[in-house]
């Protein structure tokens, strides 16, 4: 915060990261609650729906308060079109309670915000199926973040346990571990991810199905960070303080951690964001082979996997929800990696 | 709107470019290219060896057949044989070639060919793909030559549709091929490294240029036997190019930009964005393709899960109200955009010829569904969860090929409308391969949807569906001798149509085959998807065909109209 | 010497046992050649089972492991069972069209993200700093298939550039009118290629200048009259090389495994639609060979990686086992 900016200034701009950080998470947490629908739940006679739209005016210019939405039509003969018809409109209520289905019954259900029945309000818009796409992009982001963050850590923390090894100690341990890295980078993925799908169970429950992405990626995924992590030890190692805490009689375990550390998290941290964003857009390609996230539960892979169509960039934009989801995540993790990140100068001696 | 503009004027442009003008003294209908998109590159040339579809599109061009079936009609015309005639009690064929008849090298073409030809393809040794549709109830047919241009085909017995079996068979050149199959080296030639000069056939058209993963130049073969109405030797077009192109959405973008001259099989949802008066789309309606949800019920290790969810897959009320539950209208609109027909038999609309109508087209009905449950002898539990007798939770798993993604879709809305009769359904979608070893190999499913499309209108191309023998009798495939009454009587009804020559016959027995299939239900019957396809407005005598190559199947008629040539 | 003899053995024993994996994954896993005709109903299994037996594809893994490592040692990497000929006449063109793509990209990625990165840490924690880490963040978070087939759209319907594939037809090969031709052929993939690695790049270039070059050290250094981009180009750049060396070896190495989808997706004739091609098609020693030929790649880039970072850094012991006896303590 030296040039540029003033500490106040930083200091706002930090608060403000850190609001925006918490209320993400907030929003992804509580899901269920925010999403005014459950994500399966298909609405076949909508699909394709662009987002409702919030209405503020009626059709004799009154202004109010509440939001309304108003019907939509399905154009005859068009291929699901659809336009409004503000003859019938409903409320957006806040805070309500419903009865919806649960399991193969109803129950009672509260959400932030919905639109009183039978019209809907799907805030960005439906899918192939009718599936409202705002909920399917929150319940989506649990998972999938969830996986991506819980893989990227796998992977980051064989990176740098194996990365450290093989740049502090060099000659036998750093051959061994970059033959490995190596292996594991060369091994035809593609071949093996059948072999593995093949190898579990046909019906993978959910939550086994995402343990097992986690693994899978944390697997696939540690070689890269592996190899800068190394490259930066074995710099880091040469240099003079490190020369000089080695001199001065330093434990080994008490160089890597004090001196040598500090430049790795850097390393690491970028990795981290770049992970987590190649982690979430790997589920499209593991679904290929079988291993994505089983339906209905909706996950950003699989949403993408939909919206990676000509259709979706021309016409049904609001599939691209995902990909913006992505995009604000991917900001918001990197202002807060470079904003966490230790000032190594702190730790240097 | 712009951006249709913009296409339109790019579609001229791109017109003007690629157009080569007609030879003087060429009719007003030669010349010109045709570039069309395959999936995968052609792998070979070689008959005998290729087994996938872009290999036998562009095999199918530089090639002809003896008898032909006609991809419109369904029915047998002459192509290399001018001519046929069967012996009374229907076991010999005599065929007569075309007189004057030549390979794209300009050699003669004799019945030493025909029978050289007949010789390799039931060579146990080669393997062939095409040696199964030549043995006749297990033994291969007999070819010999009677004179240069007449040959006799024998046959075990009497096989009702004889004249069918020739459509595809390729008739392959001694004097080219003669010495590499004495030799044993013949299926390593005619690969896409061969010089395309010896690559030789009697088709519309021969192999110019191959660019290896990228695409195929076939040229006009001057020596092709066919001529149109008014005696001018066919094709029309000069060359037809054939790209590589592996995705479905770039093909779509190619033939947007003008790249591409037709788009066949789009989706429904491609074919809607290219309706609008631009593109030549043309909608042929239903095809042969059926897809259907089928459970598996070959004996499954007692006590296993599999086992034990058998006890549900048998019965078949179970199955009937898997039927009832399922909404096909649904899969018709949302999976196939209402450009599809639902089905409760396997024989599409497409099809007339050999359709039972009088099977009942039963809408869906969840109350059916469960008053058949509950006549099963299934409960349901307080929170709408389907119980069994002995009280076990009722769920399923269905796998799916994960390359098919509109079997996904049926997958996942039959997965909602089965949770409304209180049934869990997982899915499964499998890498291709891994999804045919489990299917066809391990047996080792619950249930699975798939779709087979028939290559040809006849009931005889799918015998190895229904007969219980069969090696595609999904349900139960490779069965000793039928397990059940009614698969006894499909056996008994396919293998009689099979001999019997007089069609009104063979007709009523396979509507009772289809009454049986639509009483026991161990296929349930979803959608067949309509053929669509596309193509530049001015290509002349475009009409897509139900059977497969839907578009370039009268290739050599197809034509650029003069107006699109400048 | 040593050295060299060193990475030329590990080299070696990576590529037996890469090549030797996937044999065995192959033979672990599910599906077959010829497996779409298991499907077909017109055709009977025992003529796939000919066809397999043709190929010997049924025989243990070990014995068909032990026949094409012995004809590998000849130069021969067996034969393709889809297209009926040596793998090795359909491998090294599509590597070298993949290579002319990757490479291109690469170059583009690497100018772009060191140049970015330079600028961005001359004008270090200002708004162009923030902003060009921000735009990296947000590219980073764009999936490159979606990249692609935006490009792929607006080029079908501008028809400022060709929607796919590598050359047009009818265009004679070794004019300029060919190059040119390629050249726009190229465009399409070389951008979604640079869109999608050039981030990645960018943020580590950008983390690794911050890190090597603590305030205090800049300051004083500025303080004696150096001139901000020298001492970012001449002192940073050295502190910083050490995971770039890394990362370009990682670069150099994913060469040809880098955008197997992208060239699916565009119609590019490289080795990734081949690779796809073979996986399906279970065209067992095209993929083994696809297989080898990248592991090769990667193991040279690595090599080479590890020589810049030794070349740039000297302390550094980068081209591995020189300080081996000082590690054993």
């Amino acid at each position: 915060m030296r040039r540029g900016t003033s500490p106040k200034a930083a200091r706002v701009a930090r608060g403000a990261l850190l609001a925006a950080t918490v209320l993400l998470h907030v929003v992804i947490l509580a899901a269920p609650w925010v999403a005014p629908y459950d994500p399966a739940a298909q609405h076949r006679d909508v699909p394709f729906a662009p987002p409702t739209r919030l209405h503020f005016v009626d059709r004799v210019g009154r202004w109010h308060a509440q939001p309304f939405v108003c019907a939509i039509v399905h154009v005859p003969g068009t291929f699901f079109r659809y336009v409004e018809d503000c003859a019938t409109t409903a409320p957006v209520r806040a805070f309500v309670r419903r009865q919806e289905p649960f399991g193969f019954t109803t129950r009672e259900a509260r959400h932030l915000f919905s639109a009183d029945p039978p019209l809907d309000l799907f805030l960005f818009g439906t899918d192939e199926f009718g599936r409202d796409v705002f909920s399917r992009l929150l319940l989506g982001a649990r998972v999938s973040l969830a996986m991506a963050i819980a893989a990227a850590g796998v992977a980051l923390a064989i990176a740098v346990v194996t990365g450290a090894i093989a740049g502090y100690a060099g000659g036998f341990a750093d051959t061994a571990i970059s033959a490995g890295t190596e292996l594991v980078l060369g091994l035809p993925w593609l071949y093996l991810l059948i072999a593995a799908r093949a190898a579990m169970p046909l019906a993978l429950p959910p939550p086994q199905a995402m343990a097992m992405i986690v693994i899978l990626l944390g697997f696939l995924g540690w070689a890269r960070p592996g190899r800068l992590v190394r490259a930066t030890v074995a710099a880091a190692r040469g240099r003079e303080y490190v020369m000089a805490a080695r001199t001065a009689g330093a434990s080994t375990p008490r160089i890597l951690i004090r001196h040598i550390l500090p430049d790795v998290t850097a390393v690491v941290t970028v990795a981290g964001v770049v992970l987590v964003r190649q982690f979430v857009v790997a589920e499209t390609t593991l679904s290929l082979f079988g291993l994505g996230v089983p339906e209905p539960v909706p996950s950003w892979g699989t949403m993408l996997a939909a919206a990676q169509r000509p259709r979706a960039l021309t016409e049904t934009w609001w599939l691209l929800a995902p990909v913006v989801g992505l995009i604000v995540v991917c900001m918001v993790y990197y202002a807060l990696a470079r904003v966490l990140r230790p000032d190594p100068l702190h730790n240097r001696p | 709107m712009r951006i249709g503009a913009f296409c339109v004027l790019l579609c001229l442009a791109g017109l003007a470019e690629q157009r080569t003008p007609a030879p003087a003294g060429g009719s007003a209908r030669r010349g010109g290219q045709l570039v069309v998109a395959e999936r995968s590159a052609p792998r070979s040339f070689n008959p005998v060896v290729i087994t996938d579809n872009p290999s036998k599109t562009v095999l199918e061009r530089i090639n002809a057949d003896l008898i032909h079936i006609n991809r419109r009609t369904f029915k047998t015309e002459p192509a290399l044989a001018a001519s046929w005639t069967a012996s009374r009690d229907g076991r010999e064929y005599t065929l007569k070639l075309r007189p004057g008849l030549k390979f794209s090298d300009g050699h003669a073409l004799t019945a030493d060919d025909v029978v050289f030809t007949f010789q390799v393809y039931l060579d146990e040794k080669l393997a062939a793909p095409q040696r199964d549709l030549l043995v006749v109830a297990g033994k291969p047919i007999g070819v010999r030559k009677v004179d240069d241009l007449t040959i006799v085909v024998s046959l075990a017995e009497a096989y009702a549709v004889a004249d069918r079996m020739f459509d595809g068979i390729a008739i392959l050149p001694r004097h080219v091929l003669g010495a590499a199959y004495a030799a044993g080296t013949l299926a390593q030639q005619w690969t896409v490294a061969t010089a395309p000069a010896s690559i030789v056939g009697t088709g519309p058209f021969r192999v110019s240029e191959v660019v290896p993963g990228e695409r195929v130049v076939l040229e006009r073969n001057p020596h092709y036997w066919k001529r149109d109405g008014h005696g001018e030797a066919l094709p029309y077009l000069d060359r037809l190019v054939l790209l590589t192109v592996p995705s479905t959405d770039a093909e779509l973008l190619r033939f947007k930009a003008g790249e591409l001259d037709v788009m066949s099989r789009p989706t429904a949802e491609q074919f809607e964005s290219l309706t609008g008066g631009q593109y030549n789309t043309v909608d042929v309606g239903p095809g042969l393709e059926y897809n259907f949800l089928v459970f598996n019920l070959s004996d499954g290790a007692a006590g296993t899960p599999l086992a034990r969810r058998q006890a549900w897959f048998g019965q078949e009320d179970f199955r009937r109200a898997m039927s009832a539950a399922i909404d096909r209208q649904a899969i018709v609109k949302l999976v196939y955009r209402g450009r599809a027909e639902p089905l409760w038999g396997p024989i599409t609309g497409a099809n007339a010829a050999w359709r039972n109508t009088s099977i009942p087209h039963p809408p869906r009905s969840v109350d059916r569904a469960r008053q058949l449950l509950r006549q099963a002898g299934f409960t349901w539990r307080d929170d709408g969860t389907l119980l069994d007798r002995a009280g076990t939770q009722v769920e399923f798993n269905i796998i799916v090929s994960a390359s098919r993604p509109e079997r996904q879709q049926m997958a996942t809305l039959i997965q909602s409308d089965l949770a409304e009769i209180g049934i869990r359904v997982t899915i499964s979608p499998l890498e291709f391969g891994a999804f045919v070893d489990r299917l066809t190999r391990k047996r080792d499913f619950e249930a699975c949807i798939h779709g087979i499309g028939s290559g040809d209108a006849d009931p005889n191309s799918d015998v190895n569906v229904w007969l219980s023998s069969g090696n595609l009798h999904l349900w139960n495939p490779n069965a000793a001798k039928p397990p059940t009454p009614w698969e006894a009587q499909i056996d008994t009804l396919m293998r009689n149509q099979m001999s019997v020559r007089a069609t009104g016959e063979r007709k009523r027995m396979f509507n009772e085959v289809q009454a049986l299939l639509a009483e026991h239900e161990p296929m349930i019957f979803l959608a067949s998807p309509h053929i669509l396809v596309a193509a530049k407005p001015t290509l002349g005598n475009f009409q897509p065909a139900v059977l497969p190559h839907y578009a370039l199947w009268n290739v050599d008629e197809l034509y650029w109209r003069a107006a699109s040539r400048d | 010497m040593r050295v060299l003899l060193g990475r030329g053995v590990r080299a070696v024993l990576l590529l037996l046992a890469v090549s030797f994996l996937t044999f065995v994954a192959l033979a672990g896993t599910p599906g077959q050649f010829a497996d779409e005709l298991r499907l077909d109903p017109q055709i009977s299994p025992a003529t796939i089972e000919a066809l397999r037996a043709e190929f010997a594809l049924d025989e243990p893994v070990l014995t068909r492991y032990a026949h094409w490592l012995r004809a590998a040692l000849h130069g021969h990497f067996g034969f393709s069972l889809t297209y009926r000929i040596p793998v090795e006449r359909i491998l090294w063109r599509r590597a070298a069209n993949t290579l002319l793509l990757t490479a291109t990209s690469l170059c583009l990625a690497w100018t772009l993200a060191l140049a970015i990165g330079l600028a961005a840490a001359t004008a270090r924690r200002t708004g162009w700093d923030r902003a060009a880490g921000l735009i990296a963040a947000a590219l980073l978070a764009l999936p490159d298939l979606l990249i692609a087939l935006a490009l792929l759209t607006i080029a079908a319907h501008t028809g400022i550039l060709p929607a796919g594939g590598m050359t047009s037809v009818g265009v004679e090969t070794g004019s300029w009118a060919a190059l040119r031709d390629l050249a726009a052929h190229m465009a399409i993939p070389v951008a979604v290629l640079t869109l999608s690695t050039m981030p990645t790049l960018l943020q580590h270039v950008r983390s690794a200048l911050g890190q090597s070059m603590p305030p205090p050290l800049a300051t004083a250094l500025l303080a004696r009259g150096l001139p901000r981009p020298r001492l970012i180009a001449r002192h940073a750049l050295k502190l910083a090389s050490a995971p770039l060396a890394a990362l370009g070896g990682i670069s150099l190495g994913s060469l040809l495994s880098a955008g197997v989808l992208v060239e699916v997706l565009v119609g590019w004739p490289g080795m990734g639609s081949l690779l796809v091609e073979a996986v399906t098609a279970r065209d067992q020693f095209v993929i083994v060979a696809a297989t080898a030929l990248a592991t090769a790649a990667l193991v040279a880039g690595n090599a080479i990686g590890d020589l810049i970072l030794h070349a740039a850094d000297p302390r550094v012991r980068g081209a591995d086992a020189i300080a081996a006896p000082a590690a054993a303590q």
